[in-house]
């Protein structure tokens, strides 16, 4: 690696799944702090494999996977409250009796570890992430009230609360109108600008992100490429993963035949 | 009514049905918001086919309760953590089978037992001042751990990877909430029985749950009523002679029923479909 910084994420030749059903192979990665990562691929590729991951819920069964310089299966809390996870929208249960205040403080519980009773500074930096994201003025609301795109920007806080210097998002615009979709990522733009956070962006959608991100991850099982948009979105690599599910217009826009919608 | 408040016994009854309602209904948030329900079913069966054995065997029926609850749930949560069958499929076979072993050990009696069947249906006024202090000392112990880990409970129950992500250890946790649940159903046995400790658990969380969007809140309208019904569930039991476990939970339901009408929920759903 030509890059004189310590990754802060690093796979080294690693494979995740199960005997007999491999999700991610012979993966070899190195992301660096601060780093804008997009992480595309079809369905079934491997991304949210990818995530989890980094997040330390999957061990590799093969090779290496060091997280701030400590291995993935040795993952301690404390290092697991540094990165901050939006999950695939239908994981929670959104209509979960639950306020956005309390939800947000949700964040905090890892970081603080057992026993300990969050406090007023819990509080405040629960309201600080809320406010972050735009959504101080609805802290007392039922998180379920909220419209979709308003409960991503609380899922957003909560990652927010843990402080985490990794910040995860797993199709976050899934399911969102379009200007939800921009204001998301707009959102987690200004996220990674202001707080330096490195980010980790799951998305079926090149084009919302591909003037974004400092790199593009294309995932199929295998890495097909991790590199600058402009090296990445070209036909030949992306044919080898997209397949005749590519389609480039004349203004070079990049669009993936969206299958993944017929869950 | 008041004379009645004066013996001993009456006096007993109520303290353990305050302390069952107040524990069940604190629990119930848990079991509820995590979709543990039929655990708790199930869990109530194993733990009366315990009983059931320690009466055939001549050993203590709580402990054999303790033992047959807490294989029950860890058996069930290993499962589903395993991802080997449905939760549903796993409870309902060990649901059955408990059963079957305890209605076995019933026929293997020599004799009519009938206080075997104080644990079937539960018998509060009846609870004596031993049961009653082991009624005491598990109640303190399960709400002292449910307090002490409510923040990492809150959590798994809203969403368990989630928690595991962010540093919570949230597969243990789980397996607390799984044995705490077991020794609340233990717990209860004695004063609303093995049948209707379900009931208990269920009502009072599902209620709260149709009158707010708090978590702390939740927690409170539920012990609130969990308590409130099994004291006046017990005197309506004494006052006009039947049995205390269904005089409990036919309270509860109704309180139930007029929160499913009047919540605040269902009005604003309504609204919505009319707007639409």
């Amino acid at each position: 690696m030509l890059d004189p910084r310590e990754p802060i994420i690093r796979f080294e030749h690693a494979s995740f799944g199960f005997p007999g059903l491999i999700a991610l192979k012979d993966i070899s990665l190195a992301i660096y702090e601060g780093e804008f990562i997009g992480v595309i691929g079809p369905n079934g590729s491997g991304k949210t494999t990818l995530c989890r991951a980094v997040l330390g819920l999957l061990a590799p069964v093969e090779g290496h996977l060091h997280i701030f310089d400590c291995a993935c299966n040795e993952l301690r809390c404390h290092h697991r409250a540094k990165i901050g996870y939006l999950p695939q929208k239908g994981v929670v249960d959104r209509n979960f009796p639950v306020t956005v205040l309390e939800t947000v403080m949700m964040g905090r519980y890892g970081a603080l570890g057992l026993f300990k009773r969050p406090g007023k500074k819990d509080r405040d930096i629960a309201q600080e992430a809320l406010a972050q994201v735009g959504m101080a003025s609805h802290k007392n609301h039922a998180l379920g009230q909220l419209s979709g795109g308003q409960q991503q920007r609380v899922f957003i806080a909560r990652a927010l609360a843990q402080q985490p210097k990794v910040l995860i998002l797993d199709e976050p615009t899934t399911g969102l109108d379009i200007t939800a979709q921009h204001n998301v990522i707009e959102l987690v733009q200004q996220l990674h600008d202001e707080l330096k956070l490195t980010v980790l962006l799951i998305t079926h959608d090149i084009n919302m992100i591909r003037s974004r991100v400092d790199r593009l991850v294309l995932l199929k099982t295998r890495l097909f490429a991790a590199a600058p948009p402009a090296e990445v979105l070209k036909p030949e690599i992306l044919h080898q993963v997209y397949g005749k599910d590519l389609v480039i217009t004349e203004k070079d826009l990049v669009i993936v035949e969206d299958y993944h919608h017929h869950h | 009514m008041l004379d009645l408040l004066a013996y001993d016994f009456m006096q007993r009854s109520l303290l353990a049905a305050a302390m069952v309602g107040g524990l069940c209904s604190v629990i119930g948030v848990f079991v509820v918001l995590r979709g543990l329900a039929f655990v708790g079913a199930g869990t109530s069966h194993a733990a009366f086919a315990g009983v059931t054995l320690g009466y055939l065997m001549g050993w203590p029926p709580l402990l054999l309760a303790i033992v047959f609850g807490l294989a029950t749930v860890w058996i069930t949560g290993w499962v589903e953590e395993r991802g080997r069958m449905k939760l549903d499929v796993s409870i309902g076979i060990l649901y059955t089978a408990t059963m079957a072993l305890g209605i076995l050990f019933i026929g293997l009696m020599k004799n009519y037992n009938a206080e075997v069947y104080g644990y079937l249906f539960g018998s509060v006024l009846s609870v004596t001042p031993e049961e009653l202090s082991v009624i005491g000392a598990l109640t303190v112990l399960v709400l002292g751990l449910l307090l002490l880990f409510s923040k990492e409970l809150y959590f798994i129950a809203f969403d368990q990877e989630m928690a595991e992500a962010s540093g919570v250890p949230a597969r243990q946790i789980f397996f607390l909430l799984l044995t705490l649940v077991a020794l609340t159903v233990v717990v209860s046995l004695k004063t609303v029985g093995a049948i209707l400790v379900f009931a208990m658990i269920l009502i009072p969380a599902s209620t709260a749950y149709q009158l707010t969007h708090s978590l702390a809140t939740l927690t409170l309208y539920s012990a609130t009523i969990g308590i409130f019904t099994s004291i006046v569930g017990v005197l309506i039991s004494a006052f006009w002679d039947v049995p205390s476990g269904p005089a409990i939970v036919l309270l509860a339901t109704t309180i139930f029923f007029i929160a499913v009408f009047f919540s605040p929920k269902r009005e604003r759903r309504t609204r919505l479909v009319h707007t639409h």
